[in-house]
């Protein structure tokens, strides 16, 4: 194991000859191509993928399956879309707090909220940062 | 100034990360194939369970108490302890990875005035990013950090992190750590020194120079510096190379076949070949072992061993497999009940510098050719996918995970699933 191991290190390369005297114009403009892990994980360590399935945060855009991208480093705060493990079991929810209480919503009338009491054993697991999906996975899917 | 960082029960914290119900339940970890207790969390230990236990002995334990029972899974562990180790590495310039679960790191050019503060942010980042609890002990010599991390496990887990900050917190610990809970100090040296007298680590620190020289050497000698405030062991940064590799496994069922051995030890070489071909080394010995099963007080008891010297120091799957087969064909005595075989190998050599025999006949590039291409297509295909026919198909020698956990974080098709 090698804790501190760098990011591979990519250097772009062409794979073209080039006559002598007649240098390709582009060379001067290569740079590293788009990188998805660069822009979904800003927290390596702290980041964590999980799949979701079923309709309760339909209208949060979270189709019925679909991967959520972790990041457990970030404070979840009022309005952000947490994992929590409550009562036993895992859930994606919008989180409510305020001084008064704390309350688990779901994005679909058809579910009810969560009310967080003494009783319940919350874990804010982390917050959801990005959602992948593919289109096909939820095309008779009807928002509103 | 030194700080050892550990991992609370490291693979039940890594188990509980992803089932927080498991919370406040006793969770235990078994070892390879499921033989004995190898983690324990603080529920676990409180019932009783000793560290290194028989699974079997503890069984009436576990279902009374419920205990949450899970065979070891090294991949995710491996994953978790290398996330652990990245947030450590961007606190400190230097660090040392002392196990899956352990760390030093350097905190002399650090501009912290209080070590107590840092300690307490490191704890914080590691539990808040990863989930894992870990306990810091900081303190000028690795001896002492690694006694200040065990003090505060056992004084004050919650807070978790100890500075021995000046001579009176130093002397405190020493008092209240026993000679045979000193880092480094084995059974026999402590069988030694209760015979001498010595109690505490305090007193041991207090001992003349010259009589822990003459009793322990220079073991003794820097063990004593480091009691006494002087770092004396030095960093060691490169990840130890490993002396030799091992493969053994028992039989699910004892077994009188030749066939069945020759098949398990085929398993075996493959996997020990493998591992050389990860770290790019080749063996120069080899070792095979057959054995019957020393509980069956009734059965003949057999054991038998034989070391071979390869011509070329290899790690090509093929040439092994037929070294150990011939290893076999020298130790095999029919009509035992046979409960387990192994193969180890050692020698090692870095794979650029090895010399062929002078009389070799293989063909060592196209070899090594066709073991890059079976590694690649079971990298990508899955493990053990292309293999040789000896190995046979069935799973008799794969190891038993009866209660394995899934890979969270290096299969997607294993990540938590969420019923929303």
């Amino acid at each position: 194991m090698d804790a501190v191991k760098m990011n591979d290190f990519l250097i772009p390369f062409m794979d073209i000859s080039v006559p002598a005297g007649f240098p390709s114009p582009a060379a001067d403009y290569m740079e590293d191509r788009i990188n998805l892990n660069n822009f979904l994980i800003r927290h390596p360590e702290a980041t964590f993928v999980v799949r979701c399935t079923g309709t309760s945060m339909i209208n949060a855009f979270i189709p019925p399956s679909c991967l959520l991208v972790i990041d457990r480093s970030l404070k979840a705060g009022n309005g952000d879309i947490v994992l929590a493990h409550i009562n036993g079991e895992f859930t994606v929810k919008y989180l409510q707090v305020n001084e008064h209480k704390c309350r688990l919503i779901p994005a679909n009338r058809k579910y009810r909220e969560i009310e967080v009491t003494d009783g319940s054993e919350l874990n804010i697991w982390g917050v959801v940062i990005h959602i992948i999906s593919n289109p096909k996975d939820f095309r008779h899917v009807c928002f509103g | 100034m030194f700080a050892l960082v550990d991992c609370n029960n490291f693979y039940c914290s890594c188990e509980r990360v992803f089932d927080p119900s498991l919370n406040n339940r006793p969770v235990v970890v078994l070892s390879n194939n499921d033989g004995c207790v190898i983690a324990r969390s603080d529920e676990a230990k409180a019932l009783g369970i000793v560290m290194g236990t028989p699974e079997y002995m503890v069984r009436d334990l576990i279902r009374e108490h419920h205990v949450a029972v899970f065979s070891s899974n090294y991949t995710l562990y491996g994953d978790m302890s290398d996330r652990v180790m990245k947030i450590l590495a961007s606190f400190v310039p230097r660090l040392e990875l002392y196990s899956i679960d352990e760390a030093f790191l350097d905190l002399s050019d650090l501009a912290y005035a209080d070590l107590l503060q840092l300690g307490l942010r490191i704890k914080r980042a590691v539990t808040l990013q990863t989930g894992i609890p870990v306990s810091v002990g900081i303190a000028p010599t690795k001896t002492l950090a690694k006694m200040a991390n065990r003090y505060i496990k056992k004084h004050d887990k919650n807070l978790g992190v100890h500075w021995v900050a000046g001579d009176r917190l130093v002397s405190e610990m020493l008092a209240a750590t026993e000679v045979g809970d000193i880092w480094g100090v084995g059974h026999e040296y402590a069988a030694m020194l209760g015979r001498a007298g010595f109690r505490t680590a305090g007193e041991l620190a207090a001992a003349p120079a010259d009589w822990m020289r003459q009793h322990m050497t220079v073991v003794g000698e820097r063990l004593w510096n480091e009691l006494n405030g002087r770092p004396s062991i030095s960093w060691d940064f490169e990840p130890r190379k490993k002396k030799n590799i091992c493969t053994s496994r028992s039989f699910a069922r004892h077994t009188q076949d030749k066939t069945i051995l020759a098949e398990a030890l085929s398993n075996h070489a493959a996997s020990c070949a493998l591992k050389m071909r990860n770290e790019k080394s080749c063996a120069r010995f080899l070792n095979i072992f057959i054995n019957t099963n020393p509980f069956r007080a009734a059965d003949q008891q057999f054991s038998h061993s034989i070391d071979i010297e390869m011509q070329t120091a290899t790690n090509n799957a093929p040439e092994i497999i037929r070294y150990c087969l011939k290893g076999l064909d020298l130790i095999y005595r029919p009509g035992l009940n046979y409960m387990k075989c192994g193969v180890t190998v050692g020698g090692f050599v870095p794979e650029g510098s090895v010399q062929a025999a002078l009389f070799d006949e293989s063909n060592r590039p196209r070899d090594k050719k066709i073991m890059e291409t079976m590694d690649k297509l079971n990298q990508s295909l899955g493990r053990e996918i292309v293999r040789f026919a000896v190995q046979g198909f069935e799973k008799r020698y794969r190891l038993k995970t009866a209660y394995i956990s899934r890979k969270f974080t290096t299969d997607i098709s294993q990540v938590i699933h969420v019923k929303n």
